[in-house]
C-alpha cells in the first residue's frame, strides 16, 4: 500500500509539473494580449513593451517556465530587473519559496491570494457537502424504499428539477427571496470562524451552501435510490432478512453498507473539485473564494494567479483520487487484499 | 471611461450601457433625498468591478478617479462639488491657491500649493511631492497602466520609439531633462509642454496622476492598491483585492485648507463583487446598512417595474460620459454613398429600445458628449433617429454598387441584450438593400477589430473622453498619423485617414485656449459626418437607486456620472 | 443412497390436505405465492402442500422457475407483502406462519426455520466478516454479549469443520474457499439451533467432491441436532443421498409427492421421468444416455390449459381424448398406493416407466428394482 501511494504521488507530480507547462502554453497562444489589456489607453506599440516587461511577459515562453519552475525550489524576485534592485530595492516584490508566482495585478504573491481564498471555498464545500450528502443519502434511501409511489417520484422529479436549474438561477432565487425580500437570513457574507464564530461562519454559509448543495443533491438522491434498490436485489440481503435481523438494520448494515460504497468514490471526487471553488455560486454570492479568484485570474489574464489555481485544482483532484483510492481499500475488503 | 485598449473595461462599460436607463444630462433635482448633510455615520459603495489601481499614477477608471479624488487624493484643481451642470466641469482651486497660470500659448504651467495641506501623517505636502508623483509617470517599465498624455506633452527629449528619455525616478536615466521640465520654486511649480495644454487644469481635475506622491512612501508597482490620503478619509488597514475596503475620516485634514469637499460620513464602505442584479435587489428592497448605500451598477431594464412608488424616489438619472457608435472600416466601404446610405438605414432608435429604452440611452447628436466643453451637434446626421429605408435605399442605389450590398456587423456581443440590440440595427439596414452578417466577438474583440486587415464592414465602438476636453476624443480616434500602424489600428478601428482632419487637429492643438481648440472641433467633427466616419448611437445613460438614508445624493459630471462622494451623507 | 422407512413417515399416507397435521414440524397447506404485476398476476405457487417430520428431510425438485426458491421464502416470510399475495397455511410447530405479524415472524426466522443459500460468495455480505455475520445472527435471537457470542461461533465454524475457526473468522467471505464459505453459511444457518433448515440448492456452486462433504455435513448435524431439512435441488443426485422424502415440482404445482425410493424407483410422472433421464449416473454407467426433456418450462403468466407440462410431454397420445389439453389432473394416489401421489392423466405410468423410460436412460435402476 504505502509503495502504491508513492507512485501515485510521484506520477501527480510528474502530471501537475506537466499541467504548468501546458498552461503556460495555452495562456500564450491565446489571441488576447495580456499587455495590450494591461496598458493604458492611448498605449502605443513602445508602451505596450515596456509593460510586457514589466508584467514579465517579455521572455520566451519556455524560459517564463523555467523560472516559474526555478521559482518553486528558490523563490523569485518581482520584476527582476537586476537594474532596478541596485537603484531602487524597494519596489521588488520578494515572493518566497515556494514560490507559485506573484500576481501584479494583485499585489500579493498567489500563495497568499490562494491561502486566502482556500477557507471561503473550504467552508462552502463542507457545508454544502454535508447538506448534500445528508439530504441526497435521505432523499434517496426514503425513494428507494418507497420505490414506485408517490413519493418516490416526487423525490425524484423534484430533485430532477433542482439539477436542471442552472445553479446561478437557483442562487438568485435564494438570495432575492430568502435573503432580500423575506429577510429569513441576512445577506450572505462570509466571515471567518475566527471573526465571527461558528455560528455567524454557519449563518453566511447557509444559503450558497444551499445553492450548491441543491444541485450536487439531485444527483446523490438519484444515485443513492438506484444503489440501494440495487443491493435490496443482492443474494447477501435476502440473507440478512432469512436471519431475523430488524428491517432498519437490514437497511442501514446491510443494504446502505453496500449503497454507500460507489457513493463514497463519487462524494470524495466531487468534494476535491469543490474545495477548488464552485465558480457560480461563489460568483453569485460574492464570495472571495478560489472559484471566483479563479474567474478573476483568467478574466484579467493573470498568467501567474491562472497557473496557481490550476496546479491547486489539480493537486486537489489528484490527491483526491489518491485519497478516495486509498479509502476505498477500507471500504470495500475485497479491494485491500485483492 | 470607456477605455477601448483594455477589453474588459470596455465590456464591462458595454455591459453598463446595455442594461441602462434615460433622458436628460445632469442629475435630476426634483428627486433627490434629503439634501442637508449630516455628519457621521457610514455609507456604503455597493459594487460589482474590483478597482485595478489605486495608484495616483495608474488609476484610469472614471469611477475610480472621481471616488478617490474625492475621499483621498487631492489635486491641485478640481471639479466643484455642485449640483449645477454648467458649474461643474469648471475647476476650481484645490491644493492649488488658483486654478492656474499658463504661459507661452498654454505651453507653460505654474501652481502654488495652498498653506496648511497636509499628508495623512501630517508633513505638509510640498512642491517636490507634486513632481515626484508627475516623474512616476515616465516610469514605464514599472508604473503601468495609467493615463499617459504626459509623456507626450512634457517637453523632455524622446527616443525614436516615441517614448522620453527619462525613465521615471526609479532608474533615474536622464534626470536632468526632467529637471528642466519640472521646476520648483519654493511652493510653486511649473511644468513645461512642447505644445499647447490649454487644457492641463481640465486634465488634473478628471485624473489623479498630476496629483502629488511622497517618495518615501513609494514602493513602485507594490504600491499598487497602497493609499496615502492627503484628502478627508483615509484606508482602514489595507485594501483588498477582493473585497474593497473601508475609508476612514483622515484627522490630519482640515476642512480650512479645502474648499472642494464636503465631508459627511465617518466612514464610507465598499463592497465590491456584487452583481447589478443583487445590488438593485438590496436597493430596492432598502433595509439595513443598505439604505446608506449608494452604487455605480445601473438599474437592469427587468427591473424597471419595480421602480415605482417610493422606490422611484430613491431613483436618479443622468447622462453618462459614454457615447456609443458606429465606424464603417474605410478599407472595406470605400463609396461615400454606401456609407451614407448606411448612416440613413441606421435604426439607432431600435438599438436603444433594445437596451432598454430611454432609461438605458438616450439619441446622440455626435461622436463628443454633450458634457464636453465646446460640444455641438453634429449637423451631418439628420437622418430621423428610426432610419430613413427609402431615402438610404435611394442612396445606395446610387452608389452603383451591386444590391443587396452585403455588410459584416462586428460588435461586442455575447448577451441576448447586445445581441438583440444588433439585430435591430440589421433590420432597419436589411430594409435599405444591405445584406447583413451580424458579427458578435467578446473577449477577442478589440485584438479583431484593431487588426488592420480586419475585414468588417461595421465596428461597434465607445469612448468616454479622459477629460472633459475634445482634445481626449477626436484626435485619439481619427488621427491616423498616431493610430494606424502595419500592426494595429490603434482606436482608429474604422481605419479613416484624412490629410484634412489631421491637418485640423494639429491647427487644433495650437489654440491656446480650450475654446479655441472647441471651434476648430467642431470644425473637425462636421468633416468626420460629411466622410461618415462614425455614426452616432447613444449617449448612455446612469440610472441609479440609492438608499433612503442617503443625503446629498448628486450624480454630478464633476464624477464622471457616478454618485458624488465629497457631498454625500446618511441620516442616522 | 440415504437409509428410508416408509412406515415412519405419516406424510406420505396423508396426501390430500387437512388444515394441519398432529405430528408434522412444517405442515403447508394449499400454499399460492401470487405476483400481481402490470402484466397480470405472475402463478409462482399454487396449490402447494406437503409435510416435513424432525430428524426427516424433504427433497424438492424441479428445474429453475418451477417455485421451490419462492415456496420456501414463502415459509420464511421473505417476500415483500406490498408486491405477494399469499394464501393457503404453513404450520411451524403449530403455529400458522401466514397469520404472524412481521416482527412475530422475524423473530422465527433464523431462530425455529433457517435458510442456507446456493452461492455462499453473494449470499455473505462481501463487507463484513465472515465472524460478523454469524455473530450478528446469533445475537439477533440471544441476547449475550459479544465475546459470548464470538465463542458460539467459533464453536459453530468448528462444529462445520473450518481448521483454525478462531483465526479464519475474521476473514471475509472472499478470503474463504468456495466448500468453506459453504460450510460458514450452514454455520450460520444452524448457530440458532433451528428446528427446521431450509438448504436452497447448498451444492450447485461447489465441486463434486466438496458436494460431497458438505452433503455429508448436513447430514451429520441433522443427526445432531434432529432437525427437519428441506434440500431444494434440481440434481436428483442429491436427493437420492439426502432425502427422505421427494416433491417434484412443475410450474408452481407439486406434480409427485412421495418417499425418496418411491419417486425414484418408480416414478409415475412423465416431467419426473424426464429429470431422471437428465441426471447423469453418478455411479459413472456410461451406458445411460442423457435425454434432456424438450421445451422450455411454461409461461407462470399464462399458464397452458389442461395440465401444465403437456406441451413439453412426449407420453401424452397415451391418455385418451383431449383430456391433457382440457383438463388439468389431480394430486392423487397412482398404482403404487396411497404414499405416492402424482398429477397425471395415464393409468399405467408404471409400465410405460419400465418398458419404455427406464431402459433406455437408467440401466442401474431397472436393476436395483
Amino acid at each position: 500500500m504505502f509503495a502504491y501511494i508513492v507512485r501515485r504521488v510521484v506520477s501527480g507530480i510528474i502530471l501537475i509539473i506537466v499541467m504548468s507547462l501546458v498552461t503556460f502554453l495555452l495562456f500564450f497562444a491565446s489571441p488576447i494580449d495580456p499587455a495590450r489589456f494591461a496598458c493604458g489607453k492611448n498605449c502605443s506599440p513602445a508602451l505596450q513593451e515596456q509593460t510586457r516587461k514589466a508584467l514579465g511577459y517579455d521572455d520566451p515562453v519556455f524560459v517564463q517556465w523555467g523560472d516559474f519552475l526555478k521559482g518553486v525550489v528558490q523563490g523569485r524576485d518581482y520584476p527582476s530587473d537586476p537594474a532596478l534592485r541596485k537603484t531602487a530595492p524597494a519596489t521588488i516584490a520578494h515572493c518566497p519559496a515556494p514560490c507559485l508566482g506573484y500576481s501584479k495585478l494583485s499585489n500579493d504573491t498567489v500563495l497568499n491570494l490562494v491561502k486566502n481564498a482556500f477557507p471561503v471555498s473550504l467552508s462552502l464545500a463542507i457545508v454544502a457537502f454535508i447538506i448534500w450528502i445528508s439530504g441526497g443519502i435521505a432523499f434517496g434511501v426514503i425513494a428507494a424504499l418507497k420505490k414506485g409511489t408517490i413519493i418516490d417520484r416526487g423525490i425524484v422529479g423534484i430533485s430532477l428539477v433542482f439539477f436542471a436549474f442552472p445553479t446561478f438561477f437557483v442562487g438568485l432565487f435564494l438570495y432575492q427571496f430568502i435573503a432580500i425580500q423575506w429577510q429569513i437570513v441576512p445577506i450572505p457574507n462570509y466571515v471567518s470562524i475566527a471573526d465571527g464564530g461558528f455560528f455567524t461562519w454557519l449563518v453566511g454559509l447557509l444559503l450558497p451552501g444551499l445553492t450548491l448543495a441543491l444541485f450536487y443533491m439531485a444527483g446523490y438522491v438519484r444515485m443513492t435510490r438506484a444503489f440501494v434498490l440495487e443491493s435490496m436485489g443482492e443474494d447477501y440481503l435476502r440473507t440478512a432478512n432469512a436471519k431475523g435481523l430488524a428491517p432498519r438494520k437490514v437497511l442501514v448494515k446491510h443494504s446502505m453498507r453496500a449503497a454507500l460504497t460507489p457513493l463514497v468514490t463519487m462524494a470524495g471526487l466531487d468534494l476535491a473539485s469543490l474545495v477548488g471553488g464552485a465558480i457560480i455560486t461563489e460568483t453569485v454570492f460574492n464570495y472571495n473564494g478560489l472559484g471566483k479568484l479563479a474567474v478573476t485570474a483568467a478574466r484579467n489574464l493573470d498568467l501567474p494567479l491562472t497557473v496557481g489555481i490550476v496546479l491547486l485544482l489539480a493537486t486537489f483532484v489528484i490527491m483526491a483520487n489518491i485519497i478516495v483510492d486509498v479509502l476505498y481499500a477500507f471500504i470495500d475488503p475485497r479491494v485491500r487484499v485483492g | 471611461m470607456v477605455n477601448p485598449r483594455k477589453p474588459l473595461a470596455a465590456v464591462a462599460a458595454a455591459a453598463v450601457a446595455l442594461t441602462l436607463a434615460g433622458c436628460g444630462g445632469g442629475s435630476s433635482t426634483s428627486n433627490n433625498a434629503s439634501t442637508k448633510g449630516s455628519k457621521g455615520g457610514t455609507l456604503y459603495y455597493l459594487t460589482f468591478r474590483p478597482a485595478e489601481h489605486l495608484d495616483p499614477q495608474r488609476m484610469y477608471i472614471g469611477r475610480d478617479l472621481a471616488d478617490m479624488g474625492r475621499m483621498v487624493y487631492r489635486s491641485l484643481v478640481s471639479f466643484p462639488v455642485t449640483k449645477n451642470a454648467d458649474e461643474a466641469l469648471k475647476p476650481v482651486p484645490d491644493l492649488a491657491t488658483d486654478t492656474g497660470t499658463s504661459k507661452n500659448g498654454g505651453r507653460q504651467w505654474s501652481f502654488t500649493l495652498r498653506d496648511g495641506v497636509k499628508w495623512q501623517d501630517g508633513k505638509a505636502i510640498t512642491c517636490a511631492d507634486l513632481k515626484y508623483g508627475m516623474s512616476r509617470s515616465f516610469a514605464t517599465d514599472v508604473i503601468t497602466g495609467g493615463p499617459n498624455y504626459i509623456l507626450g506633452f512634457l517637453d523632455v527629449p524622446h527616443a525614436k520609439s516615441g517614448l522620453p528619455l527619462y525613465d521615471g525616478p526609479y532608474k533615474n536615466d536622464h534626470a536632468a531633462d526632467f529637471d528642466k521640465a519640472v521646476t520648483c520654486k519654493g511652493n510653486t511649480i511649473t511644468y513645461r509642454f512642447n505644445k499647447p495644454f490649454p487644457d492641463l487644469p481640465l486634465a488634473i481635475a478628471s485624473l489623479r496622476s498630476f496629483d502629488p506622491y511622497r517618495k518615501d512612501q513609494d514602493q513602485g508597482d507594490k504600491s499598487n492598491f497602497a493609499v496615502f490620503s492627503d484628502g478627508p478619509y483615509k484606508l482602514q488597514g489595507k485594501w483588498d483585492t477582493n473585497k474593497g475596503g473601508t475609508f476612514v475620516r483622515n484627522p490630519n485634514w482640515s476642512q480650512s485648507s479645502d474648499p472642494v469637499r464636503k465631508p459627511l460620513p465617518d466612514q464610507i464602505q465598499f463592497v465590491q463583487g456584487l452583481t447589478n442584479e443583487v445590488i438593485n435587489d438590496r436597493l430596492i428592497s432598502d433595509s439595513g446598512n443598505d439604505q446608506a448605500a449608494v452604487t455605480d451598477r445601473v438599474v437592469p431594464p427587468a427591473f424597471y417595474s419595480r421602480i415605482n412608488g417610493a422606490v422611484a424616489d430613491r431613483a436618479t438619472q443622468t447622462d453618462s460620459p459614454f457615447v456609443y457608435y458606429l465606424l464603417p472600416n474605410f478599407n472595406q466601404m470605400k463609396n461615400l454613398k454606401v456609407r451614407q446610405a448606411l448612416m440613413m438605414a441606421t435604426d439607432s432608435q431600435g438599438w436603444r429600445n433594445a437596451e432598454g429604452g430611454s432609461k438605458a440611452a438616450k439619441p446622440a447628436k455626435s461622436i463628443v458628449n454633450p458634457s464636453l466643453v465646446g460640444y455641438q451637434p453634429n449637423p451631418a446626421f439628420t437622418a430621423p433617429q428610426t432610419g430613413d429605408a427609402a431615402a438610404a435605399k435611394k442612396l445606395l442605389q446610387a452608389s452603383g454598387e451591386a444590391m443587396p450590398y452585403p455588410i459584416k456587423f462586428t460588435y461586442n456581443g455575447g448577451t441576448p441584450t447586445s445581441d438583440k440590440a444588433a439585430a435591430a440595427l440589421a433590420a432597419g439596414w436589411k430594409k435599405a438593400g444591405f445584406k447583413v452578417t451580424l458579427d458578435p466577438l467578446s473577449d477577442t474583440y478589440y485584438d479583431v477589430i484593431q487588426k488592420p486587415s480586419n475585414d468588417s464592414d461595421v465596428i461597434w465602438g465607445g469612448w468616454g473622453a479622459d477629460w472633459p476636453s475634445i482634445a481626449t476624443v477626436i484626435p485619439p480616434l481619427f488621427d491616423s498619423r498616431i493610430n494606424l500602424t502595419s500592426a494595429s489600428n490603434g482606436q482608429d478601428y474604422g481605419n479613416y485617414r484624412s490629410d484634412t482632419v489631421n491637418k485640423l487637429i494639429d491647427k487644433a492643438a495650437a489654440q491656446g485656449t480650450v475654446q479655441a481648440q472647441g471651434k476648430v472641433y467642431a470644425q473637425i467633427d462636421a468633416q468626420l459626418g460629411k466622410d461618415v466616419a462614425y455614426i452616432p448611437l447613444e449617449v448612455t445613460q446612469f440610472y441609479y437607486l440609492r438608499g433612503s438614508k442617503v443625503t446629498g445624493y448628486n450624480l454630478s459630471p464633476a464624477t464622471n456620472g457616478y454618485p458624488d462622494l465629497g457631498a454625500a451623507g446618511v441620516t442616522k | 443412497m440415504t437409509s428410508h422407512d416408509t412406515t415412519a413417515s405419516p406424510a406420505t399416507s396423508a396426501p390430500v390436505p387437512r388444515p394441519s397435521s398432529s405430528d408434522a414440524l412444517l405442515s403447508v397447506r394449499e400454499l399460492a405465492v401470487h405476483f400481481p404485476t402490470s402484466d397480470g398476476v405472475v402463478k409462482a405457487v399454487d396449490g402447494l402442500s406437503f409435510d416435513v417430520h424432525r430428524g426427516k428431510t424433504l427433497g424438492i425438485v424441479g428445474e429453475s422457475g418451477s417455485g421451490k426458491s419462492v415456496s420456501s421464502a414463502a415459509i420464511l416470510g421473505l417476500h415483500n407483502p406490498a408486491r405477494t399475495r399469499i394464501s393457503g397455511e404453513i404450520y411451524l410447530n403449530g403455529v400458522d406462519l401466514l397469520t404472524l405479524s412481521s416482527e412475530q415472524m422475524r423473530k422465527r426466522r433464523g431462530r425455529e426455520v433457517a435458510m442456507i443459500f446456493q452461492d455462499p460468495l453473494s449470499a455473505m455480505h462481501p463487507y463484513y466478516t465472515v465472524g460478523n455475520q454469524i455473530i450478528e445472527a446469533y445475537r439477533v435471537h440471544n441476547d449475550v454479549s459479544k465475546k459470548a457470542a464470538r465463542e458460539r461461533a467459533i464453536e459453530m465454524l468448528d462444529r462445520v469443520g473450518i481448521p483454525q475457526p478462531d483465526r479464519r473468522i475474521d476473514d471475509y467471505p472472499h478470503q474463504f474457499s468456495g466448500g468453506m464459505r459453504q460450510r460458514a453459511m450452514i454455520a450460520m444457518g444452524l448457530i440458532n439451533d433451528p428446528s427446521m433448515l431450509i438448504a436452497d440448492e447448498p451444492t450447485t456452486a461447489l465441486d463434486v467432491t466438496v458436494q460431497a462433504q458438505i452433503l455429508d455435513l448436513l447430514q451429520d448435524l441433522q443427526r445432531e441436532f434432529n432437525s427437519a431439512v428441506i434440500i431444494i435441488t434440481h440434481d436428483l443426485g442429491v436427493v437420492a443421498e439426502m432425502a427422505d422424502d421427494v416433491l417434484v415440482m412443475y410450474a408452481g404445482r407439486a406434480v409427485e409427492y412421495g418417499p425418496c425410493k418411491e419417486i425414484l424407483t418408480h416414478p409415475e410422472m412423465p416431467y419426473t421421468w424426464g429429470l431422471l433421464s437428465s441426471v447423469p449416473d453418478v455411479k459413472g454407467d456410461t451406458s445411460a444416455r442423457l435425454v434432456p426433456i424438450p421445451g422450455n418450462p411454461p409461461s407462470l403468466l399464462n399458464p397452458p390449459p389442461g395440465c401444465t407440462f403437456h406441451p413439453r410431454c412426449v407420453h401424452k397420445d397415451k391418455v385418451p381424448g383431449d383430456l391433457c389439453w382440457t383438463v388439468e389432473p389431480r394430486l392423487e394416489p397412482g398404482q403404487r398406493g396411497p404414499g405416492h401421489t402424482k398429477r397425471c392423466h395415464l393409468t399405467n405410468p408404471d409400465d410405460i416407466y419400465a418398458t419404455e423410460v427406464l431402459p433406455e436412460v437408467a440401466p442401474g435402476l431397472v436393476e436395483e428394482s
